[in-house]
């Protein structure tokens, strides 16, 4: 008896009965598959042969699953970032459509982290006040400790400088530092104010040049707004 | 019965949208089922969670192909978890890591008409039809279907050659087709 027996056509139901099983291995079962993409006739024959088989399931009982097998199915399809940032800085609210191109301007250094961790606490917030033209957005990311800063509009009052303050509940405002020029800036967060991020308001005071004396803000509020978790 | 089938197929098609409460939904309904497939194949719960697992990612990655395919959707679903199992029983075996065929198996030729089949009146028949053969055809078919028997394996099994086993077992499908189209 020869080692390749010729098949001859009309044993294509044969050849899709026993593709459907997995009885043929190595090149015969490669070829066998390749043929179910380019020929439709055979994948419906191979499909009309796996109905018939199916059956063969129906009478295994059900098994529950192991408790933790959804919980790391879901983890392994859908990884931690539950939704992208770009995505949150969509839905964030009280913010202008031409505001959030900006914002999402200053998030892509964030967008383009490599890697995959995931800018798990991202905070953003839109700094104005009224009677100031001064208009600024921030992003607050956690991960990388900083606040990025882009300038929309207003400038500082002439001969005066701006200064960056978080103000906290029952604390003194605690200075983040003096604003160099130019509209985009990263400015450090301190890390013992991360336990306390979501409650933050920025905002800016004009002061004189060097910053705030003393450490208080003198100088009006020109802009504030609280973050709002992205 | 019906709308149970309608319903599982409503939950692929949105998962086939990259709807993920349906997919969760999808499992709470038919892990159950697929994890018993999985266990009846691989007999280990660790192997089987494993299998049953990369089942569903299939399942995610491929469910708008399910339309295309033409088969029940519980059908579909056994079906891969059945060969997802079976290619890892394979890998074991052969110590090697073959698992990671892609493709299901299960290309597209389009729906038929035929399809809607009642599944347990189907389970009965095939049953049935099974029963009909010589004994040792209907073991090698439910061998190589749960099992993942290969015609080698078979051939071994049952100390015949392999060609012998191929031709012998060709005529127990040939009378399974018949006895199933009866």
């Amino acid at each position: 008896m020869s080692d390749h027996p010729t098949i001859p056509p009309e044993d294509d139901d044969m050849l899709a009965a026993e593709v459907a099983l997995g009885l043929t291995e190595g090149d015969e079962r490669a070829a066998a598959r390749t043929r179910m993409l380019q020929d439709r006739s055979f994948a419906r024959r191979v499909a009309d042969w796996q109905e018939r088989f199916a059956p063969m399931a129906e009478d295994i009982a059900p098994v529950s699953p192991p408790k933790g097998a959804r919980k790391a199915l879901m983890s392994r399809l859908f990884p931690a970032r539950r939704v992208p940032l770009m995505q949150r800085l969509w839905v964030w609210q009280g913010i202008s459509f031409a505001a959030l191109a900006t914002v999402a301007f200053l998030a892509l250094p964030l967008l383009q982290d490599p890697g995959e961790q995931a800018p798990d606490d991202v905070y953003a917030a839109r700094m104005v006040a009224e009677d100031s033209a001064l208009e600024l957005l921030a992003v607050m990311d956690m991960a990388r400790g900083d606040i990025a800063l882009r300038r929309v509009s207003g400038t500082a009052p002439e001969g005066r400088v701006l200064e960056l303050w978080a103000i906290l509940p029952d604390r003194a405002p605690i200075s983040l530092g003096v604003l160099p020029e130019g509209d985009v800036n990263r400015v450090a967060l301190p890390a013992d104010l991360a336990p306390e991020a979501a409650q933050i308001t920025l905002a800016i005071t004009d002061e004189p040049p060097g910053g705030a004396p003393g450490g208080v803000p003198t100088g009006a509020v020109m802009a504030a707004g609280a973050v709002a978790e992205l | 019965m019906n709308s149970d089938r309608d319903e599982i197929e409503r939950l692929i098609a949105q998962v086939a949208m990259g709807d993920r409460a349906a997919f969760e939904a999808l499992y709470d309904r038919v892990s159950a089922k697929l994890f018993g497939v999985s266990l009846r194949v691989l007999e280990t719960r660790a192997a089987a969670e494993d299998a049953m697992q990369d089942t569903f990612v299939k399942i995610w990655n491929n469910a708008d192909r399910y339309q295309a395919n033409g088969l029940s959707p519980m059908t579909w679903l056994i079906t891969i978890a059945r060969n997802t199992a079976i290619d890892r029983l394979r890998a074991r075996r052969k110590g090697q890591q073959d698992i990671d065929t892609p493709g299901l198996e299960l290309a597209a030729p389009g729906p038929s008409p035929e399809q809607s089949a009642v599944a347990s009146s189907e389970a009965a028949k095939l049953t049935g039809c099974l029963d009909q053969l010589e004994a040792d055809r209907g073991a090698a078919v439910r061998g190589a279907y749960l099992d993942g028997d290969s015609y080698a394996d078979l051939a071994a099994r049952f100390n015949v050659p392999l060609n012998t086993m191929r031709t012998w077992l060709r005529r127990g499908l040939l009378s399974l087709r018949e006895c199933m189209s009866l």
